[in-house]
């Protein structure tokens, strides 16, 4: 039997403090996902409607500005409120979804396809700490498109508003940032658990626009069908919507919601059972997770 | 002649084998069978509701409730994601499994590789889709015991059914050129998906000319059943009217781009190249 010299040698170097570990994955999959100019294009075309929301706070404050365009009235019209901020989280939402049905699905799959989940798992890294590093690819660059600017543009116009707005409509910060982050972290674990079950990307992201509008009309049919009003549970902007009017205007509210997540007022749904078919949701997306993000696979 | 057509024949024999009742395609039969169980469980309990003494709804209103289902369901989500499903998947699917160059490599020419193709898919979503249209009618109002039966045999119940089918067929030959292209020819078949949904459910909102460039508008001219006034939105005024399209323009003209589509695809297939590394 040949004995041969032993070549190999442990690490020696510098090892990452276990709480950042984590960030490895992001830093890696935002580099990749730099090269995409489809992505570059869509992501800078995103930010369109905060800019206009902007313009629309600075010209409702600048009546000169107004008299010279000649348009008091568009002013009278757009009023900055909470129905504004829903509208502007509304329509930055559903691009996020769209960001998320186009790189959601190929965060996991690749990793789970090639076999590659044992060499992150190898290491001194966590399944946790796997889902961890995934997820806050799409929560940061959901963050950015949603509560980010939203709270920045609620801070431009206390800056021009002065007088306290901001303690008085302080409901409507914590609305954007709660409303955007019930969605943002929804839609990041639906991504990352249709990735880990479709291995075909297209069909990943086709999937995930199915949840949101197949099971939305689905959802209405049941309505329809059955004479009822809790087929809008199987209604993902209907649920979201619900919650959002909640963490916007409270229980006495009585708009409709933002665009793209509108309520019918005759069919309204409780708000605890919305955020029960919320939290069901997202447990159904971390046990999905749990079955799949595994350091070894039983092949059948 | 009989040769190309047997070679097509030999195409659909195989993608058969492929496309029907695949692990794949699970939530394309789910789509199918949705429609299905709620119409069932609509008879269980109306069926229930008259069994205790209470009064149910007329005739009438099951075909409403049908052309509701048929109309939202069927035509802009279950029919529509269901020919992403199976038609984008004709050429895509062997690509990611890299067995596309068996294909190439056959003496068979390209463009009866994409009709026979094409033909195959049409066959399994006609048959899944068409299945689930005349099962989901007959359930709906199956409450209604022997007057259900009568509105088929006697009254306008065969002739609707018929246009169900028919209009369930035209959309599976309209979209399924849209993505059986799609699937060709574009590496992410979810982003042209995506647009033709946006443009097909924009359809009440534009102009009547592009109206016209929709396979849903020319599908909506042909129900037998009008749906009642809906409650407005808040955009409803955005909406724009446009009159329907008579049936006898509405088929030959969906027929004549959905054909284009399609001829278009087989002779572009011609120059096609595969690239597994992509």
């Amino acid at each position: 039997m040949a004995v041969y010299k032993k070549t190999y040698r442990p690490y020696e170097g510098g090892v990452t403090a276990g709480w950042k570990r984590f960030l490895t994955i992001p830093r890696y999959a935002l580099e990749d996902l730099q090269r995409s100019r489809f992505l570059n294009i869509f992501y800078i075309a995103s930010f369109a409607y905060p800019v206009i929301a902007a313009i629309v706070i600075y010209l409702e404050h600048n009546l000169a500005a107004l008299q010279g365009l000649s348009a008091e009235k568009i002013a009278a019209v757009v009023s900055i409120d909470s129905g504004f901020f829903m509208s502007f989280l509304g329509w930055q939402s559903m691009l996020a979804l769209f960001l998320a049905a186009f790189i959601g699905p190929g965060l996991v799959s690749p990793d789970l396809a090639n076999n590659a989940l044992s060499l992150y798992l190898a290491r001194p890294f966590s399944r946790t700490e796997y889902v961890l590093g995934k997820l806050s690819v799409l929560l940061l660059l959901m963050s950015l498109m949603t509560w980010v600017p939203g709270l920045l543009l609620f801070s431009y116009q206390g800056y021009l508003e002065g007088q306290g707005w901001m303690a008085a409509n302080a409901r409507i910060a914590a609305g954007l940032f709660f409303g955007a982050w019930i969605w943002i972290l929804l839609l990041s674990l639906l991504a990352l658990a249709l990735s880990a079950w479709v291995k075909w990307k297209p069909a990943a992201g086709a999937l995930m626009f199915g949840i949101f509008f197949v099971a939305a009309g689905f959802g209405q049919a049941i309505n329809q069908v059955e004479d009822t009003k809790w087929g809008l549970l199987l209604s993902v902007p209907s649920v979201i919507g619900t919650l959002w009017v909640w963490l916007f205007e409270g229980n006495r509210s009585q708009s409709t919601g933002g665009v793209f997540f509108r309520l019918d007022r005759s069919a309204v749904i409780p708000v605890e059972d919305c955020w029960a078919t919320l939290a069901a949701l997202c447990l159904i997306c971390l046990y999905m997770l749990a079955r799949k993000i595994r350091g070894a696979e039983v092949v059948k | 002649m009989n040769s190309v057509l047997h070679q097509i024949a030999a195409v659909i024999r195989l993608e058969l084998k492929k496309t029907f009742f695949t692990r794949r395609g699970w939530w394309v039969y789910m789509l199918a069978l949705a429609p299905v169980g709620l119409t069932l469980l609509h008879t269980v309990t109306m069926s229930r509701f008259q069994a205790y003494g209470r009064r149910g709804h007329s005739l009438y209103t099951d075909t409403e409730i049908f052309a509701f289902l048929f109309q939202t369901y069927f035509l802009r989500l279950g029919i529509f994601f269901g020919c992403v499903g199976i038609f984008s998947n004709l050429f895509r699917a062997e690509m990611l499994e890299k067995t596309l160059h068996y294909y190439f490599l056959a003496p068979i020419r390209r463009e009866w590789l994409v009709i026979g193709k094409y033909l195959s898919g049409l066959l399994v979503a006609v048959v899944v889709f068409g299945v689930s249209v005349g099962l989901s009618m007959y359930l709906v109002g199956r409450h209604q015991g022997a007057a259900w039966s009568s509105f088929f045999s006697n009254g306008p119940g065969m002739g609707q059914l018929a246009q169900y089918l028919l209009i369930a067929l035209l959309a599976c030959i309209g979209y399924g050129a849209v993505f059986v292209f799609a699937g060709l020819f574009v590496r992410n078949p979810m982003i042209p998906a995506a647009v033709v949904w946006v443009w097909e459910n924009l359809n009440p909102f534009l102009p009547s000319f592009l109206k016209k460039l929709s396979v849903i508008f020319y599908l909506k001219s042909l129900a037998p059943v009008t749906l009642p006034v809906r409650t407005p939105t808040p955009i409803s005024f955005l909406m724009v009217d446009t009159e329907p399209v008579p049936a006898h323009y509405a088929v030959p003209g969906l027929l004549l781009v959905a054909l284009a589509i399609l001829i278009y695809a087989a002779i572009a297939a011609r120059r096609a190249e595969i690239s597994y590394s992509e």
